[in-house]
């Protein structure tokens, strides 16, 4: 089964992918596979970016977000007349002709990466790029892939893939992707330590947040700072300690990642 | 399927104009298909490749060259460039202009204003001839100017641009006032850097003289890594992505890094092990002073190294502890002035101070600002006090990253130039060359004077001691009347922008002619538009050399069909040169065709491949030099032994203090001999800035402007790349109008009221900049960032839609005796546009608001808001 896994640690942000999708697919049309892609507005390879923590400990996370493929798919059971269907090789097509007028396959997507086109009446989405991998006279894999110079995107048959330690995105959705990633963004807490009297960074002092979650614990490097990562969506106390002297911080991580900025440790 | 490709052209599409690492651009039926990137292995064996394909071992650990290249991602929306809706297909002329030099009939007051209508080539060369003939007579030489340089920004070869307009020019007038460009990239370097240690690069840069290994050197050496001058990755991208893959592999040998900067920069946002410095923009010579002084008083740094390989390090000692001044420079000092707290630039002095620490520097804003000669200066003061040169400490810069030396001479990164068969630029001064940056003074002042050269290149120290004036003694008093400009970006990529504007629609420009590819910056202000291919349509030799993972030698077939009925400048030079009896002269009786084959055989590499392997081929990447691993890394030869290897300064020697500049301006309070902090004031105090937080000005704008190159541009290429403008972070729709962020920390943006996604102004005595708030964590108080390039869009006189940040950038240069462009670092104020402002802009310049009504807001400026009845 075709495949694809997203290393996101290799991923720098630089949206080839999603360029590369509307290259290939817009002002091009690969019927039967698919109807072109409007010129904007539709992203078949869609980089959902956001912004985490606050000064100085800001991060962007980018999450290159095809079709997922599942192999339960929704849109295939919200399709008539099989305008949705799968191949062989896993992957999940809209077939245009047969889709036209059915919205309710944009609508069964919970991945949100169908689109709905108006002027052709369709709906639309990523192809695997099938036309490629069927009939490619150039190449014959999917252009984010090829796209990708980073080899944050990885395309092949299940079982080549390294898929040790991937995860599916929003897995809670019960619809078995076919799309894996790794290092998915989870919340962290960081900060910047110093002592107060002193004028100095404190470093290595020991941070640990506790809660019902569980205990996470990390050291402020050379600068002050210490980053607690892959924390779970729940309250925290944070005590920062170092020889003596303690403080104690509340924070959440249930709605946001927490940069807690300059930490006086007096 | 439909579509069956029929043709696959290798070629690099960079817009910094130097090659990058290649594309493969699919087409059918002469229509583009597809952009990918090469494989290196596409037309050759892996045997073919050994000796090309470099790999190194490094504590442990391999690295190897890509087999995929590693275009720049906008190559890859080159598609859409080229079929842009800006795009122009014919020859325009405005419509309320005539040529003649009748001042009732130039409409000067209207450029940027007044639309177009098409014309047949025929007339528009008829026109470009007799214009050029009558200014010629009216003027002499002195009367014509020309605008070039950069080819678009296209990587070119036969169908250069700025070598094209030059040869033509010179053929027709014997000289004429050649428009020269100023070390915009490396400003602070070039007017700072290159009078503590010399020449520099490229005979003139002022950054490292020597490069080579220095990517392997501090894979070897380096333990700290301080990015205090740039964002790789927007910055790579004017050629590759290739830095981003050895940035991944410094992070997996576990070097430290930290950025120092105003902005979280995209470098700094995605690796979770870079920590991030916020500092007020423009506050970097402080800072640097405070890290000096801690490396004083804790003895942190190299003494032996400032014995033996420097002068007047005392000069700096006393300045910095307070002798000089009464102010010791310490980090509480700089604590006050750069927003970085006192223990934060303690920590970074000691972990500089203990490790072997490299900088990785990509052009950044603190050496493009207002007196960037200082931190030009102050960051060799400390890579000369942490003994540059010596293992795993270098100046790491954009041009140096070649990572195997090719067997091929490089002669300064240029390898791909030498192979340019028939444009050579013309960017050393001539008799009448003038800077860029002083078009705007030329013009409304009809007198300018400076100092120095005005070329990037190839310029030394003392050319800087040289007095310059416009017009020149050979121009027979006469200024220049007639303006021919292959190169559009003038007001966007420049200072003083709105300035430029005005005097652009100054009367005594009888004639401004346009050759570009795109309706956008200059080419609005201009009266004759000529249309120009795009590299795709070209057959050309190109290569690439800069920035990325190998060094190719190419020959490339047209990409596509011709857009429209667009030339080539070299075609548009070769028409003008029929008229004038000198084609033959021009085209020295070669073909296109046969010229490549003659650049071939005058290159380096007619050994090493035949010109059909070649041609069949489409790119040679040259094999590395098999003994690349022993070639001394970068400026080790001087760190080894600087009486045998010297400098080219004076002393030979790094200079903390500069006898040169004492000598010849000893009285220079804004460039005095040594770097010092310098917050400029009022011009009645005669200081040409007084752009900090504080002197007057910052009580009526309080934030500093913090600019650099967009990411999802290359200065002003590709701003109309509507693929690119869906990105969240290229541009925001507020009613149908895509604007440019305008970045601003929470704090700032409460205390105006501002909210994310509000249309905002930036504004201050030049004029006002629209965009739209980006409320960001990525940003500190007193200062907000906008990225420049964007497309200017005028609604009226000094009032700009497309949030062209350089339209309000000062017009004068970087001091007194430094003529370059200040582009960053200067004062704003940001508010909300209010209603009523908005409708008062429509009721006073309705002509803009019906112009818009045209533009297709996915891509912005369309050809059909200017030009009447469209053009089909």
């Amino acid at each position: 089964m075709k495949t694809f896994l997203i290393d996101l640690k290799k991923c720098v942000g630089c949206y080839a992918c999603q360029i590369g999708c509307k290259d290939e697919h817009c002002g091009n049309c690969w019927k039967p596979y698919a109807e072109e892609q409007p010129e904007t507005g539709q992203f078949w390879m869609k980089v959902n970016e956001y912004e985490r923590g606050h000064r100085p400990h800001v991060k962007v996370a980018y999450i290159p977000t095809p079709c997922q493929h599942c192999a339960e798919a929704p849109c295939m059971d919200a399709a008539k007349d099989g305008a949705v269907y799968r191949r062989a090789d896993g992957l999940v097509i809209i077939d245009p002709a047969k889709a036209k007028g059915q919205k309710a396959i944009v609508n069964a997507c919970p991945y949100g990466v169908v689109y709905w086109n108006d002027v052709l009446d369709i709906p639309q989405k990523c192809t695997g790029c099938a036309h490629l991998i069927d009939e490619g006279d150039t190449i014959t894999v999917p252009r984010c892939f090829d796209n990708c110079v980073h080899g944050a995107i990885t395309w092949g048959d299940e079982e080549e893939l390294d898929l040790e330690g991937a995860e599916r995105l929003c897995p809670e959705y019960g619809t078995a992707p076919r799309v894996w990633y790794k290092n998915l963004p989870k919340k962290f807490i960081a900060g910047r330590v110093h002592d107060p009297v002193a004028k100095e960074v404190v470093i290595g002092a020991t941070v640990t947040a506790t809660g019902e979650a569980g205990t996470f614990t990390a050291t402020t490097n050379w600068i002050g700072d210490f980053w607690l990562r892959n924390l779970p969506d729940a309250d925290w106390t944070v005590t920062i300690e170092k020889d003596g002297k303690k403080v104690a911080i509340e924070t959440s991580t249930k709605i946001e990642d927490k940069g807690l900025g300059e930490i006086a440790l007096a | 399927m439909g579509i069956k490709v029929d043709k696959s052209v290798v070629r690099p599409i960079a817009c910094g104009g130097t090659g990058g690492d290649p594309v493969v651009v699919d087409s059918a039926e002469g229509k583009l298909v597809r952009i990918r990137p090469l494989r290196w292995d596409m037309n050759y064996t892996q045997e073919e490749l050994a000796g090309t394909l470099w790999e190194f071992e490094s504590r442990g650990k391999t690295l190897k060259c890509p087999v995929k290249a590693m275009p720049p991602y906008y190559a890859f929306a080159y598609k859409k460039k080229t079929y842009s809706k800006d795009r122009v297909k014919y020859p325009l002329k405005r419509v309320d202009w005539e040529p003649g030099g009748d001042p009732a009939k130039i409409n000067a007051h209207n450029r940027g204003k007044s639309g177009y209508k098409r014309i047949s080539w025929d007339e528009a060369i008829d026109i470009l001839e007799s214009e050029i003939r009558r200014c010629l007579e009216a003027y002499g030489p002195a009367g014509l100017l020309g605008i070039g340089y950069d080819g678009h920004k296209e990587s070119k070869g036969i169908h250069y641009g700025s070598g094209a307009q030059d040869q033509i020019m010179r053929l027709i007038a014997g000289s004429y006032v050649r428009e020269v460009r100023t070390p915009d990239s490396v400003e602070g370097f070039y007017w700072g850097g290159k009078h503590v240690w010399g020449t520099g690069a490229w005979d003139g840069l002022g950054m490292p003289e020597n490069y080579a290994n220095t990517m392997k050197d501090v894979s070897d050496h380096t333990e700290f890594l301080v990015l205090q001058a740039g964002d790789l990755e927007t910055t790579q991208n004017y050629s590759s992505q290739f830095q981003s893959y050895m940035m991944k592999f410094w992070l997996d040998l576990g070097i430290d890094m930290v950025t120092i900067d105003p902005f979280g920069s995209y470098t700094c946002m995605i690796h979770d092990e870079i920590s991030w410095v916020p500092i007020i923009p423009n506050t970097d010579a402080a800072f640097d002073f405070a890290l000096i002084y801690v490396w004083l008083t804790e003895d942190l740094y190299d003494k032996e190294y400032v014995d033996t390989h420097t002068i007047h390090f005392d000069k700096m000692v006393d300045y910095v502890m307070g002798k000089t001044d009464g102010i010791p420079k310490t980090p509480e000092w700089a604590a006050e002035i750069t927003g970085v707290p006192e223990w934060t630039i303690k920590a970074v002095a000691r972990k500089w101070g203990t490790s072997r620490t490299s900088m990785g520097h990509f052009c950044g804003a603190h050496i493009r600002g207002p007196y960037s000669h200082e931190p030009g200066r102050t960051e060799y003061y400390k890579l000369a006090m942490q003994g540059i040169g010596k293992p795993g400490v270098h100046m790491i810069h954009l041009f140096s990253w070649t990572v195997a030396e090719p067997i091929v001479p490089s002669l300064g990164g240029f390898l791909s130039f030498m192979f340019m068969g028939h444009a050579d630029s013309n960017d050393g001064p001539g008799p009448m060359s003038i800077p860029r940056t002083a078009i705007h003074h030329a013009i409304m002042d009809g007198e300018y004077e400076w100092w120095g050269s005005p070329s990037i290149i190839n310029s030394k120290p003392e050319d800087q001691f040289v007095k310059r004036t416009y017009p020149n003694e050979n121009s027979g008093g006469n200024e220049f009347h007639f303006i021919w400009s292959e190169k559009a970006s003038n007001q966007a990529s420049w200072n003083g922008g709105f300035y430029l504007q005005e005097a652009y629609r100054n009367p005594k420009v009888e004639c401004f002619v346009s050759n570009h590819q795109w309706m956008q910056c200059d080419t609005i202000f201009a009266d004759l538009i000529l249309p120009i291919t795009t590299c795709l349509e070209e057959q050309d030799c190109y290569g690439c050399s800069q920035g990325g993972s190998l060094h190719m030698y190419g020959i490339q077939d047209k990409a596509c069909d011709v857009v429209g009925e667009s030339k080539s400048d070299y075609e548009v030079a070769a028409e003008l040169a029929k008229r004038f009896g000198k084609y033959e002269e021009y085209t020295k009786g070669l073909t296109v065709e046969q010229e490549i084959e003659s650049s071939y055989l005058s290159s380096l590499i007619q050994n090493m491949i035949s010109f059909e392997d070649l041609k069949e081929k489409q790119y040679f990447p040259t094999p590395f030099n098999p003994d690349w691993q022993n070639i001394p890394p970068a400026m080790a030869e001087f760190a080894r032994d600087p009486e045998k290897n010297p400098l080219q300064t004076p002393s030979g020697k790094i200079q903390f203090w500069s006898p040169e500049l004492a000598e010849h301006f000893p009285d220079d309070k804004e460039r005095e001999p040594m770097a010092k902090w310098n917050i400029g004031g009022s011009k009645e105090d005669g200081y040409t800035h007084d752009e900090s937080l504080w002197g007057e000005k910052a009580k009526t704008y309080p934030l500093v402007l913090n600019t650099s190159p967009g990411r999802w541009r290359v200065h002003v290429q590709n701003d109309d790349i509507c693929w690119l403008r869906e990105i969240p972070t290229c541009k925001t729709i507020i009613d149908g109008y895509a604007y440019e962020p305008v970045w601003i920390c929470p704090e700032e943006a409460a205390k105006r009221g501002i909210a994310d996604g509000d249309l905002v102004k930036v504004f201050n005595n030049e004029g006002v900049v629209l965009g739209a708030a980006r409320v960001s964590e990525r940003v500190l108080p007193n200062s907000v960032k906008m990225d420049k390039g964007a497309h200017p869009d005028p609604i009226g006189p000094r009032i700009d839609r497309g949030g062209c940040t350089n339209l309000i950038s000062p017009p004068d240069p970087i001091a007194k005796h430094c003529e370059g462009f200040v582009v960053t670092g200067y004062l704003v104020e940001v508010a909300k546009v209010t209603e009523a402002e908005w409708e008062q802009w429509k009721k006073d310049y309705p002509e803009h608001f019906e112009r818009t009504e045209k533009y297709d807001v996915a891509s912005g400026s369309s050809i059909d808001g200017w030009v009447e009845g469209g053009l089909e």
